[in-house]
């Protein structure tokens, strides 16, 4: 009987290859179409591989835990000349292979033989594997000579600096004329030196956009909040209810927090929570250690003692150190809502606008009754989390501020 | 008044012979009528009779004679018919003159003269360069001078240096060279010279090659590149810190040599520069030198052989373009 091969077939637009995770049949197994016979794991999922007609399994050439690419042949059936005549029309031309291709200047240096100066031509259209797109190499815009580094480096720039830039090297390079024409032009300018707070807010927030960062948000009515806290002495922010109740939910989903270093997910072993302060140009993060695990009078108490060290410019690098995640209240500028970033050794920020009274339907009254509602929003690191964990985090937090007994 | 590359080698032979009783002209030819195979010493033999020795076909004991004659006290020049053929005396030159005065104290003082490089329809064994052998090896000067200038100041000096020096003088610049008059004193060894000055690429050449930079040079002049070329005048020592600097104005670095492609003094060059100006760069170093085949005989076959002005400029361009 005639053999149809199982194919890898394309299993995303960016895929080229899986690995093969589950073998379901065996030599002799009667198959029916489109029947699951393989699982095979890629970066992204885990997908079915279907058997492209009936009849019985004639081979499994691949073997578990191998990787293959896509477009490879993973076994045959044994099917119907019916069936085999159609995929014999289906297939593809056979990939021309040794379409000769001068490697151009390569030829000005050293002579190689003729038959050599062949580089072995991609199969298909591009579209499958070994025809995958040509990887963009380490030219072009992203490339800094060593001579543009090194003046980078005596003038104590970044690549950030260098944005505004309009290369003219080869794929739009920078080139060191590009740079000394960028710094003639700025001369012309007015310019002071950066305090050294401005310079360290600008390296972290420059290090902590190397990574793909997402926001999301939610509204929490702030009427419990404001309501508990006429009840306590002395009275905390709504800041500090939002740093307790993330503290809170981390206690109890700790993996939220972890951070992505290389292969590894690494989680601190105490809940500290930082909190955004801000200082003449500039901006600090006092720690609160263990913040989960200090009341909220306590709190509030380490908060006041923190904001006047503050001011005392004396919140020092160790007391800034540490934190698994930070809250920015910037509700207390007045603004509703923004996309903070996260510091760049955390996963995840906290961001609390400004309370706004506004009409909230009412169930039971049926009537729109009027409430303080708040915009929340949590900056996270995506690379750690995605929206889903994130979402189910912020959701967590919501609930305690709006139950703030249990804070 | 005009003279030719290969006169100014003779007039300094001549003024060399006229200054010091102690020079000597040693080689296949150069004596008698004859005046050796390109007329280098043409005349000499009868202006200083017994100076200017004829000598067996064998470079290895012509070599030999000259080191034992230096040791003595004695200049000698040597000269080799073709470059290529200094290959027979390699032992000589490297193992005896180039270790002589590390070992014993005693620096053997001679001169031997390489008529070097391609030209037309030579073939494999009368076109080579040799001066990256010579180079690689401690103990000997190698010069290879560009210029009619450097050429007759270069010998007076090459001569007067008590380390063994090999001068590798280009035939292909022995007769297309002049110059109005001779110099009364140029650059001391060691020292490049800026050929041309420029700013967006430094080519760094030697011996004929300069001549093939400044041409491609001149020819990218119109759409706005000034490219510096640098003249080593010696490979070695090779003035590393002339190359730096002209690579800090310019950013970007094209060696160019006629000998073949591995190792040799492009490398060389390109590899002091990354190593000590590794910032200076604003573009990976190239370099161009003939392809890595014996020499072929045949005129056209010869042409695509050597790196030529053309072969330079697309290279230049594509640099210029990083």
């Amino acid at each position: 009987m005639p053999q149809v091969p199982i194919i890898m077939p394309q299993l995303g637009e960016s895929i080229a290859e899986a690995t093969v995770v589950d073998i379901k049949v065996k030599p002799g197994d009667e198959i029916a179409d489109d029947q699951e016979i393989m699982d095979v794991e890629t970066n992204k999922a885990v997908m079915g591989v279907t058997t492209p007609c009936k009849g019985k399994i004639a081979q499994i050439t691949v073997q578990l835990k191998e990787t293959y690419p896509v477009g490879a042949v993973l076994g045959y059936v044994e099917a119907s000349e019916a069936d085999a005549a159609r995929f014999a029309k289906q297939a593809p031309p056979p990939p021309q292979r040794e379409v000769a291709e001068e490697i151009p200047e390569r030829a000005d240096q050293e002579i190689t033989p003729a038959r050599q100066k062949k580089i072995a031509a991609r199969d298909g259209d591009g579209a499958r594997t070994g025809g995958l797109p040509v990887p963009v190499v380490a030219k072009g815009a992203t490339f800094m000579s060593p001579r543009v580094r090194a003046r980078m480096a005596e003038l104590q720039l970044t690549t950030a600096d260098l944005a505004g830039i309009m290369g003219t090297g080869g794929g739009n390079r920078v080139t060191i004329k590009d740079l000394e024409n960028f710094l003639q032009k700025i001369e012309n300018q007015t310019a002071q030196e950066a305090s050294a707070i401005r310079a360290g807010v600008a390296d972290a927030m420059r290090r902590s956009w190397t990574r793909p960062l997402s926001t999301i948000g939610s509204s929490v009515n702030l009427e419990p909040v404001l309501q508990d806290r006429q009840s306590r002495n002395p009275k905390p922010g709504p800041g500090l209810y939002a740093v307790r109740a993330l503290a809170l939910a981390l206690a109890e989903t700790p993996g939220a927090a972890a951070k992505l270093i290389g292969s590894r997910v690494v989680q601190s072993n105490s809940i500290d929570v930082g909190i955004a302060v801000e200082a003449e140009d500039g901006i600090m993060v006092p720690v609160i250690r263990a913040a989960d695990k200090t009341s909220l009078a306590d709190l509030t108490a380490k908060y006041k003692e923190l904001v006047d060290l503050g001011r005392q410019r004396r919140i020092s690098p160790d007391m800034q150190a540490g934190g698994v995640a930070t809250v920015s209240n910037f509700g207390t500028f007045g603004m509703e809502w923004g996309t903070p970033i996260p510091l760049p050794d955390q996963t995840l920020l906290l961001g609390l606008g400004a309370g706004k009274k506004i009409p909230s339907w009412d169930e039971e009254k049926k009537q729109f009754v009027p409430r303080t509602e708040a915009q929340i929003t949590l900056s996270f690191d995506h690379r750690s989390i995605d929206g889903g964990g994130a979402g189910r985090l912020l959701k967590h937090v919501i609930e305690l501020l709006e139950s703030p007994k249990k804070l | 008044m005009s003279i030719t590359y290969l006169e100014a080698i003779r007039e300094a032979q001549a003024k060399l012979l006229r200054d010091d009783k102690r020079v000597f002209i040693y080689g296949q030819d150069v004596g008698g009528a004859f005046g050796g195979a390109f007329k280098a010493t043409k005349g000499l033999a009868k202006e200083f009779p017994g100076r200017v020795l004829n000598t067996p076909i064998s470079e290895d004991a012509i070599v030999g004679t000259a080191i034992g004659a230096a040791i003595e006290g004695m200049r000698p020049i040597v000269e080799m018919q073709f470059a290529d053929f200094s290959s027979i005396a390699l032992n000589q030159i490297l193992n005896n003159a180039g270790t002589h005065y590390w070992r014993t104290n005693m620096p053997v003082p001679i001169t031997v003269r390489l008529p070097s490089g391609g030209t037309k329809g030579s073939g494999p064994f009368h076109s080579q360069s040799m001066e990256s052998i010579y180079a690689h090896y401690p103990g000997l000067i190698v010069m290879t001078p560009a210029t009619v200038e450097d050429a007759y100041t270069m010998l007076i000096e090459a001569v007067a240096i008590d380390d063994p020096v090999v001068y590798c003088e280009h035939k292909y610049l022995y007769y297309h060279l002049k110059a109005d008059k001779l110099p009364t004193e140029g650059l001391p060894t060691g020292r490049a010279r800026i050929a041309r000055e420029g700013r967006d690429l430094t080519i760094v050449s030697y011996s004929a090659m300069v001549h093939e930079a400044l041409a491609v040079a001149e020819q990218l002049a119109p759409d706005g590149f000034e490219i510096e070329v640098v003249d080593l005048r010696s490979v070695k020592p090779l003035d590393t810190d002339t190359v730096l600097a002209s690579v800090a104005r310019t950013g970007r670095l094209l060696c160019v040599g006629e000998s073949f492609p591995w190792g040799g003094v492009t490398a060389e060059v390109i590899a002091r520069v990354t190593a000590e100006g590794f910032h200076l760069l604003d573009a990976a170093p190239q370099r161009v030198n003939a392809k890595d085949t014996p020499i072929p005989y045949h005129p056209n076959l010869w042409s695509a052989h050597r790196p030529n002005a053309k072969g330079i400029a697309r290279k230049a361009r594509a640099l210029l373009r990083e």
